[in-house]
């Protein structure tokens, strides 16, 4: 038995265990929240690109109903001005990631390895073959393709696959003899 | 170098995803506990959790750098948690129990802490959420009327009576000393 002035006290020792309990399933998760972020820059709305860049305020119900063909050029011209710049790649033997897709107009990859913002892929001589090598120091890194724009999360080339908040993401080991 | 949280949210109004990681680490627990205090569900907490990150990184441009920071995401977790709980279709659940006591291991300080556990975690979420942000987060009465979005009137009603179901919950366990009906 317990006296009333003690209640405050164990509903306090109470909390802190479940504190202490969903320590586990916190683990890892800045790394979910950034790779979900990324994959929703990638797939940003079109309205939402609109009002990122012209500062509009109104319904968007108002704005896709005034202005069909407007936003069409305009998303044309804005997913255009804000492709990503490519990032210089070593020349070093490194990790190679590759895509086949001879459909595809624009490949990126994104991962643990650049905070979720996509590296693009290129593929110089148009055989539908994307490829980037990335120096990377070892360890394990998770990891998307972006294609044209969509999340594409299983690399046949990975050492094994993920799924977290509805989507997969594939898993390189690097340098480290494989996964555990 | 440790960056002051000030910092850290310009960083990541500039796009640092990195910057937010870190407030990510710094307050996962605490947002963890807003969103379980409403959810109930460890399972529910942690996508809530997760989702009220996101949705606070893409709404950061809303937040008055003047405010307390911790409060401004709280009440972004208790929006994202209420949503959650409006959307679910299944009955409010009990939490799991953690373990399957062994009958031999069972001494009255372990009866006393499962019993405290069930009767507030037993609460409606009305009286659950206020009184687990007082005593998990240590909020004050204002605060916690901002994050859930009452008045500081109806916080303090509600910390009352909730500490009152308690206290009833665990008389009729044979648990507690002195309870005035």
């Amino acid at each position: 038995m317990m006296w009333s002035s003690d209640l405050e006290e164990r509903i306090r020792e109470v909390l802190a265990q479940e504190a202490e309990a969903a320590r586990e399933g916190l683990e890892g998760l800045e790394e979910r929240v950034m790779r979900a972020i990324a994959q929703r820059a990638a797939r940003p709305s079109l309205w939402r690109r609109l009002k990122e860049r012209w500062g509009l305020g109104f319904s968007p119900r108002w704005a896709l109903a005034g202005a069909a063909s407007l936003a069409l050029i305009l998303g044309f011209v804005l997913g255009r001005m804000f492709a990503p710049s490519p990032l210089p790649l070593s020349a070093q033997a490194g990790t190679l990631f590759a895509v086949v897709n001879p459909q595809a107009h624009s490949v990126a990859v994104m991962g643990d390895f650049s905070a979720w913002q996509p590296i693009p892929l290129s593929d110089p001589d148009g055989d539908g073959i994307w490829t980037a090598v990335l120096d990377l120091p070892p360890g394990r890194y998770e990891y998307a393709f972006l294609v044209d724009g969509k999340w594409v999360g299983q690399d046949p080339q990975a050492d094994e696959y993920v799924r977290s908040f509805g989507e997969y993401a594939s898993v390189r080991y690097v340098g480290t003899g494989g996964g555990a | 170098m440790v960056l002051g949280e000030l910092e850290l949210v310009q960083r990541s109004l500039e796009g640092d995803l990195e910057a937010w990681g870190e407030i990510v680490r710094r307050y996962k627990e605490a947002v963890f506990g807003v969103a379980l205090a409403i959810l109930r569900n460890r399972a529910d907490a942690e996508d809530a959790t997760q989702e009220a990150f996101i949705r606070a990184y893409e709404r950061l441009h809303y937040y008055d750098l003047s405010r307390k920071f911790s409060t401004w995401l709280f009440t972004v977790t208790a929006n994202v948690a209420k949503n959650m709980l409006r959307k679910r279709r299944r009955p409010d659940p009990q939490p799991p129990p953690d373990r399957i006591p062994d009958p031999a291991e069972v001494v009255w300080k372990e009866e006393l802490h499962q019993a405290v556990k069930e009767a507030v975690w037993s609460l409606p979420e009305s009286y659950r959420a206020p009184l687990i942000l007082r005593y998990w987060h240590e909020m004050d009465l204002a605060e916690i009327a901002q994050v859930l979005g009452l008045r500081v009137g109806t916080v303090k009603t509600r910390l009352h009576r909730g500490r009152a179901l308690v206290r009833m919950h665990l008389a009729e366990q044979g648990v507690i000393h002195d309870v005035v009906q």
